[in-house]
């Protein structure tokens, strides 16, 4: 499938994984635009680790599994060319190799000690290492998205739709 | 012969071999080859374990929405563009998220994701610049959630809550996202200037039509296509219940206030509002149920048609109606609001007053024994009516012992600057009330009054400190109006239902009351008015038993039987049955 290029600023994806003791890993993307409104959401099957992965991964298991096989085929499945691609999931900034979106990382400012990125809005917001080149632009644009949508807000949705889709 | 030397030192290796040998005749031995024989000097071989470590990629599953297409007037797009972040005004609080859930009905998981994956109500608040007259109270933000996702819903929220402000505001998000073109909101008659004061407070931006005025006009009111609100009054939508049928027109919401008006099933108000083509039905009211289950089922036959049987038995009936009825009262979500504070005058009727009344509940029971079984529920109530008005004012010398006790109060009321309501089942009790007040600059509203001249009395009611009072009808007064610079309410006499006389006290008793509401019901002593409130005090929680499916409902109002009680007389069918 066609990798999407980065789009122009009006639309935005939000990338992360859910845990759930009974089932494995539920992979989410939601595809906003400026607004915050949805635009696509994409949802993956849930992925279950054996205990042999496990051990023979080691510690390339959540790399691997977050970035390449949920968010690689999340994004492979989407129709839209997001500024940025963010994530509340650090393992998730493994999807970076496979895509040719920047990749972000989100979290809340807890006022602490200023870590890498720059805050934006409520969250503090850390580029994947080969795009930090362009922070600069990454930063205006989701400025501009913060004054509509509090960054971490979009992954609750994900997490609430999840949640809907086990019980459902 | 012998072989040559040559020959048989061409012996091979094997030649020499243990084992008997022939001999050519030309002199070759020959030797067998000995059998091999096999060593298993490696033994048995592993067995390989193969371990999958390519995980397989997950299947997704891809959902898709359709960008919004707002129908807002053209300045008002500003929103849909980029907004420069110097201009941008503070992200709305995380503090709060109100989350719009998708309703219980709502089956496919796609319509589900929806809803869910929709933004919080505060930022599209924020997103959309909806600016609001009042920030909007947390519960109300509650409803607009209620509202938005649901084709078919119950606002019944105690008066005084913002019904109205709530369902104005649903209205508008629906319009700005593209969900709802056309709206038509339907309210009594006495409410359209209210209704258009409202949405005009709260959703500025939209274009409203007030269906009014001859038939060629309304009919050009009606075919009005770039109008994305409609108000008509009940009796004007039942007179152009043809002509909204002939003119095909289909609407994406239909929201009814004071929704009760439509529980009578056979009547030709609810017929009207049921023959609309609508793709969502929303009723506002605050009594649900004024008398028995049978007012719920007459609502529902219009917003959900089919949902409700009066063959169910009440906690089904509140099971079946639990996803589609959002009830909040007063006390629950308006923990600081002033309070209410309630007294019941008993007012002894004066010694002419009392002997007015003596001889004509004597000389009507009498009547009543002597019609025996042809006495109907209309003798009965005449008689009531007849005795309720004495007690207002004795008809034979016009005195009042609760006019008195009504002057007494409104001197402190008007010495302290403040504002009262009196309300009244008769006009002409006003007419009386307010010839005897005219010192209180008292003023008068009511059904018999146009349009223009109540909507004058509130004006200078509002604004004109010489005018302390204003008299009210139950009919008129009792709903709609926001009267919440009034701190007194006066109940000069009793309504037959409990829920209407809460309603008449909310117009004061509300959101923006800037302090306590006294409220004071006049009952004259020994009389039809006390047996009344005592039967009317043990069924004044109908509504909330079904609402809250906490157990079997009693009709609220008064039935047959009890006006007959009133009297100590068996109903007629019980009569004839003994």
């Amino acid at each position: 499938m066609q990798q999407a290029e980065p789009g122009d600023g009006a639309v935005f994806g939000f990338l992360t994984a859910i845990e759930s003791p009974q089932h494995g890993l539920f992979g989410g993307y939601l595809v906003v635009d400026a607004l915050g409104r949805p635009l696509e959401f994409h949802c993956t099957a849930p992925v279950k680790v054996s205990r042999a992965q496990q051990i023979l991964y080691g510690p390339t298991l959540h790399g691997h599994l977050h970035g390449q096989q949920i968010g690689g085929a999340l994004l492979a499945e989407s129709k839209a060319s997001p500024a940025v691609v963010l994530t509340d999931h650090d393992a998730m900034l493994h999807v970076r190799p496979h895509t040719k979106l920047p990749v972000a990382l989100v979290r809340p400012l807890d006022g602490g000690e200023a870590p890498a990125g720059f805050a934006v809005g409520a969250a503090q917001v850390i580029p994947h290492a080969g795009d930090a080149a362009d922070d600069a632009a990454l930063r205006e644009r989701l400025t501009a998205l913060a004054i509509a949508v509090d960054l971490r807000e979009p992954f609750d949705r994900i997490r609430a739709a999840i949640e809907e889709a086990q019980r459902h | 012969m012998d072989k040559p030397a040559s020959q048989i030192r061409s012996l091979r290796a094997e030649a020499l071999a243990i084992g008997p040998a022939d001999v050519l005749p030309w002199g070759e031995v020959r030797i067998p080859r000995p059998p091999a024989l096999r060593l298993p000097v490696a033994g048995t071989g592993p067995t390989v374990i193969r371990v999958e470590l390519g995980l397989p990629r997950p299947t997704v599953t891809s959902y898709r929405f359709t960008p919004p297409d707002p129908a807002v007037p053209s300045g008002d797009r500003r929103a849909e563009a980029s907004i420069p972040a110097a201009d941008a005004p503070p992200q709305p609080s995380a503090a709060r998220r109100t989350r719009i859930a998708p309703p219980r009905d709502v089956v496919k998981l796609s319509e589900k994701f929806f809803y869910l994956l929709q933004p919080d109500l505060e930022t599209m608040l924020h997103t959309g610049k909806l600016e609001f007259p009042r920030q909007p109270f947390p519960f109300q933000l509650d409803g607009m959630a209620f509202l938005m996702p649901r084709h078919s819903a119950v606002l019944a929220d105690e008066m005084g809550l913002g019904k109205s402000m709530q369902a104005i505001s649903s209205i508008r998000l629906l319009v700005r996202s593209g969900e709802a073109r056309r709206v038509l909101v339907v309210c009594p008659k006495g409410l359209v200037s209210n209704w258009a004061r409202e949405l005009a407070d709260w959703a500025p931006e939209l274009v409203v039509a007030v269906i009014e005025g001859d038939q060629p006009r309304r009919r050009w009111q009606w075919s009005l296509e770039d109008v994305p609100v409609k108000l008509a009054n009940y009796e004007v939508l039942v007179r152009d219940r043809d002509l909204v049928a002939e003119l095909g027109l289909s609407f994406d919401l239909v929201v009814l206030d004071e929704a009760q008006r439509i529980k009578n099933r056979s009547s030709q108000t609810n017929q009207a509002v049921r023959s609309l083509d609508r793709r969502r039905s929303w009723a506002l009211t605050g009594t649900p149920i004024e008398n028995s289950a049978d007012d719920l089922v007459g609502l529902f036959e219009f917003v959900a048609p089919g949902h409700l049987s009066d063959r169910m038995a009440p906690k089904a009936m509140g099971a079946a109606v639990g996803d589609h009825i959002l009830r909040r009262t007063k006390d629950k979500v308006l923990k600081d609001m002033p309070p209410r504070l309630n007294r019941d005058e008993r007012i002894e009727l004066t010694a002419e007053q009392r002997e007015t009344y003596r001889r004509a509940e004597e000389e009507g029971v009498l009547r009543l024994a002597d019609m025996g079984r042809e006495a109907t529920i209309q003798h009965v109530f005449e008689l009531v009516l007849r005795l309720k008005q004495i007690c207002n004012f004795d008809t034979a010398t016009g005195e009042s012992a609760k006019l008195d006790c009504l002057h007494a109060e409104l001197e402190e009321v008007q010495a302290s600057g403040r504002k009262a309501l009196v309300f009244s089942q008769w006009v002409e009790t006003l007419g009386r009330l307010e010839g005897s007040l005219g010192r209180f600059g008292a003023l008068q509203y009511h059904g018999g009054m146009s349009t223009t001249a109540r909507d004058e009395a509130i004006r200078r009611f509002k604004h004109e400190k010489k005018h302390s009072v204003l008299l009210l009808s139950y009919g008129a007064g009792a709903v709609g109006l926001n009267l919440q610079f009034s701190q007194y309410v006066f109940l000069f006499d009793r309504w037959w239902n409990p829920a209407i006389e809460d309603q008449a006290i909310n117009r004061a008793h509300r959101i923006g009351a800037v302090g306590a509401v006294t409220v004071t019901r006049f009952l004259s002593a020994d009389t039809i008015e006390e047996r009344i409130d005592e039967v009317l005090r043990k069924k004044r929680d109908l509504s909330e038993t079904i609402l809250s499916q906490a157990g079997e409902p009693v009709p609220s109002g008064l039935t047959a039987e009890d006006l007959f009680a009133l009297f100590r007389l068996a109903p007629p069918q019980h009569r004839a049955a003994a």
